[in-house]
């Protein structure tokens, strides 16, 4: 028992530096965020730095804004279609490559490549891409008589234009975690599958699906996280446009604090927007669990 | 050959310098040896080439300068939030015409008063009233003081890159609203040339047809910021320029930046455009440009209610939180010396000057008589407009950046049919009514 105390306390004082650490640079900041979140905080107007006589202002402010409302609208659409593609394409990619052959060995490498690019480097291609003057895949159109309107200010493909690029950037991430369930699914769980009679189709529903699902729904829950972060691919294809057809919440508290100073009103935002994603994943988590454990 | 050498320059310069403080006259005629100063601003022509000479400043002053130039928002965006915390990482800085009301305003920017009227720091012939007083007015608070020093005076002028498919078509340059729309009937799609074109900075561009045809974007600005431009000309100009854009305009120009424009008017795929003269002068002499001897440049058209082209300027300051604020003055007094300005028009053909007595030597004239047109003279008639009437006192008011997005999301919508023009127009005020109020500024409801 005093072993096991010790035990415990050795523990807790290896973690306490790290916790110290990461109490610094997250808790820290986050506080301050919360902090200025109750003041109507303004760069221009230095004396709302601290002004807390009417805490809830910027709140306020919040729910009679449309073009907020309009933004997590925006945010849902691009979040459920980004999350779902990825998540889709991803197991559907590593199901094909989970067999064993150098060729498909050297795919996985490549497909790989969209994930490891820096966001900027993606959105720059994706802007090439989008962009009728020096497009390739507009010039390819055009020479087969194909009139494609320019996506990206197309009020009808704009925030599918984000879509696609922001699918093509993190399928990847869904495939390699996949993949690497994949890899450890026991050998004896799909001979005796396959010894019952199990099509390919019932071996992949009734004993794939269920042993990975934990992996996919972690994997999911990372990018349902990312996709409320989505910014590189916003800030360079669209500026939230045309309108505010491609403009989801971050990039609207962006523009209230970095474009027009109002700091209070952008963290209310932004810590609203820190519990909405701390509560959808809870809600995720409880409703689907965390899958098959093996051990 | 150059009328003004490079020795000139170095004189100016020297002059300059000779009028440093008596505390730093030493150190071999470096009085500001080993100091190095950091400036910033956006892309810009005048830095581009400006910045070819800093070695010989350095020589001069032994003052070191480490320029950084960005993209038009990203430097707005970054200066904005520097300036705000007071800090010392810029010595000098671009005060962008729109970010001026804001940034003097709000205490930001050093006053130069006590340095150009301070023999000591500027020797008379320096002659800070040569400016041209309608593009320092942007640069100056209500009590007269000044904390910038003009280098680009932005004046919009109606620029054809095909002026010859005008011709061909048996029109000339339009100079109404309604002839605007017979020109762009004429010519669009002409030798696969789209009849207009436009950056994406509806704030900028709309604003002289929304004047054209009679509104206006506050009641009586600065005094009075209660949004107007939702009245029924308001509504009317947003359609029209809407339906101009869409129209006449290359596919995806919603997307372009002011390079892009340029670049679809130098490569000849688009005619006209109404812009500042910087972004026009290359089509008439950069070596890649295919419109060279086609370009033509006229007055902005006149709407119904007279002729309102947009002119800005920016200039350089000082950040109030500077800690090297007299050799960063130093750099300003060189960079805008008579003798610097008169330098780079006459090698690099700069267009946008604000220097009175260059603007109106025959160097400039002839630097900018562009196909046989003297552009310099349709460039000071648009500058005088500006600084006659004060019709665009409504871009240099602080709140103005918040207000300009929303005018910018209203167009887009009008163009892209997500609204009707008074839907969109509509919202954009309301939009733009509750920002005010949330920045403590009071308007007429």
């Amino acid at each position: 028992m005093r072993i096991a105390r010790a035990q415990h306390r050795f523990f807790v004082l290896c973690v306490a530096p790290s916790l110290a650490v990461l109490a610094l640079i997250t808790l820290l900041p986050a506080l301050y965020l919360l902090a200025t979140s109750f003041t109507p905080l303004n760069l221009t107007r230095p004396e709302t730095l601290w002004d807390f006589s009417e805490p809830l202002v910027s709140y306020r402010q919040l729910l009679v804004d449309d073009r907020l409302a309009n933004s997590v609208w925006v945010q849902i659409k691009l979040s459920f279609w980004t999350v779902t593609l990825q998540l889709l394409i991803g197991l559907a990619v590593a199901l094909l490559l989970n067999v064993k052959s150098r060729l498909l060995e050297a795919l996985r490498t490549v497909f790989l490549i969209p994930m490891v690019l820096p966001p900027i480097v993606v959105a720059i291609i994706w802007k090439v891409i989008y962009t009728p003057d020096i497009s390739p895949m507009h010039g390819l159109f055009n020479a087969i008589g194909w009139n494609v309107p320019a996506l990206i200010t197309d009020p009808n493909w704009a925030l599918t234009a984000i879509v696609i690029a922001d699918t093509w950037e993190w399928f990847p991430f869904t495939m390699l975690m996949v993949l690497a369930a994949l890899q450890m699914l026991p050998q004896e769980l799909l001979d005796a599958a396959k010894v019952d009679g199990c099509s390919p189709w019932q071996l992949t529903w009734h004993v794939t699906l269920p042993f990975i699902q934990g992996v996919l729904l972690v994997a999911g829950l990372f990018r349902l996280i990312d996709s409320i972060k989505a910014f590189p691919l916003i800030y360079i294809l669209t500026e939230g446009g045309p309108g505010s057809l491609t403009e989801v919440t971050n990039y609207y508290s962006f523009l209230q604090a970095f474009n027009f100073s109002y700091l209070g009103f952008s963290s209310a935002i932004t810590v609203v927007l820190l519990c909405a994603t701390i509560a959808l994943s809870w809600v995720i988590i409880r409703a689907v669990g965390w899958g098959v454990r093996v051990d | 050959m150059s009328l003004l050498r490079r020795r000139t320059v170095l004189g100016g310069a020297l002059g300059a310098t000779l009028a440093a403080p008596a505390v730093h006259a030493q150190s071999g005629g470096k009085p500001y040896n080993g100091v190095t100063i950091n400036a910033s601003c956006f892309q810009t022509t005048y830095y581009e080439y400006l910045k070819n000479y800093f070695p010989e400043f350095q020589e001069k002053t032994g003052i070191k300068v480490n320029f950084t130039m960005q993209a038009f928002p990203v430097y707005n965006q970054r200066t904005d939030l520097e300036l705000s915390t007071k800090g010392s990482a810029m010595d000098v800085c671009n005060v962008t015409f729109i970010y001026s009301g804001r940034w003097i305003g709000a205490g930001w920017m050093t006053p130069l008063d006590q340095f150009f009227k301070d023999p000591k720091y500027t020797p008379a012939d320096w002659d800070p009233d040569d400016f041209v007083a309608g593009a320092q007015s942007a640069m100056k608070n209500a009590k007269g003081e000044t904390f910038a020093f003009t280098h680009e005076a932005g004046a919009m002028l109606n620029i054809a890159s095909r002026y010859d498919l005008i011709e061909k078509a048996g029109l000339k340059m339009p100079e109404t609203f309604d002839d605007m729309i017979k020109v762009c009937e004429a010519v669009d799609g002409k030798e696969g040339v789209k009849a207009f074109v436009a950056d994406k900075l509806h704030h900028w561009n709309w604003i002289p047809y929304l004047m054209g045809n009679g509104g206006t974007v506050f009641k009586a600005p600065p005094e009075n910021l209660t949004p107007t431009f939702a009245s029924p000309e308001g509504i009317a100009a947003a359609q029209w320029y809407a339906d101009l854009l869409m129209k006449y305009g290359p596919d995806g120009q919603l997307s372009y930046s002011d390079d892009q424009a340029m670049r679809a008017q130098m490569s000849g795929r688009a005619n006209m455009r109404t812009q500042a003269i910087t972004w026009g002068v290359p089509l008439a002499k950069d070596p890649e440009s295919k419109v060279a001897k086609t370009t033509r440049f006229a007055l902005m058209p006149a709407g119904p209610k007279g002729n309102f082209p947009g002119s800005n300027s920016h200039g350089l300051g000082i950040p109030a939180g500077s800690k090297k604020k007299e050799a960063a003055w130093e750099f300003i007094k060189w960079a805008f010396s008579k003798e610097t300005i008169g330098m780079i028009v006459d090698k690099h053909g700069y267009p946008a000057v604000c220097r009175t007595s260059v603007i109106k030597s025959p160097k400039f004239k002839e630097v900018l008589t562009l196909n046989g047109q003297d552009v310099a003279a349709l460039y000071l008639e648009v500058l005088q407009l500006g600084g006659k009437s004060g019709y665009m006192k409504y871009r240099t008011v602080p709140v103005f950046p918040q207000v300009g997005d929303k005018i910018n999301k209203a167009i887009e919508k009008i163009a892209t049919k997500q609204q009707g023009a008074a839907e969109a127009v509509k919202q954009a005020q309301a939009e733009a009514v509750q920002d005010l109020q949330k920045a403590g500024i009071k308007v007429d409801l």
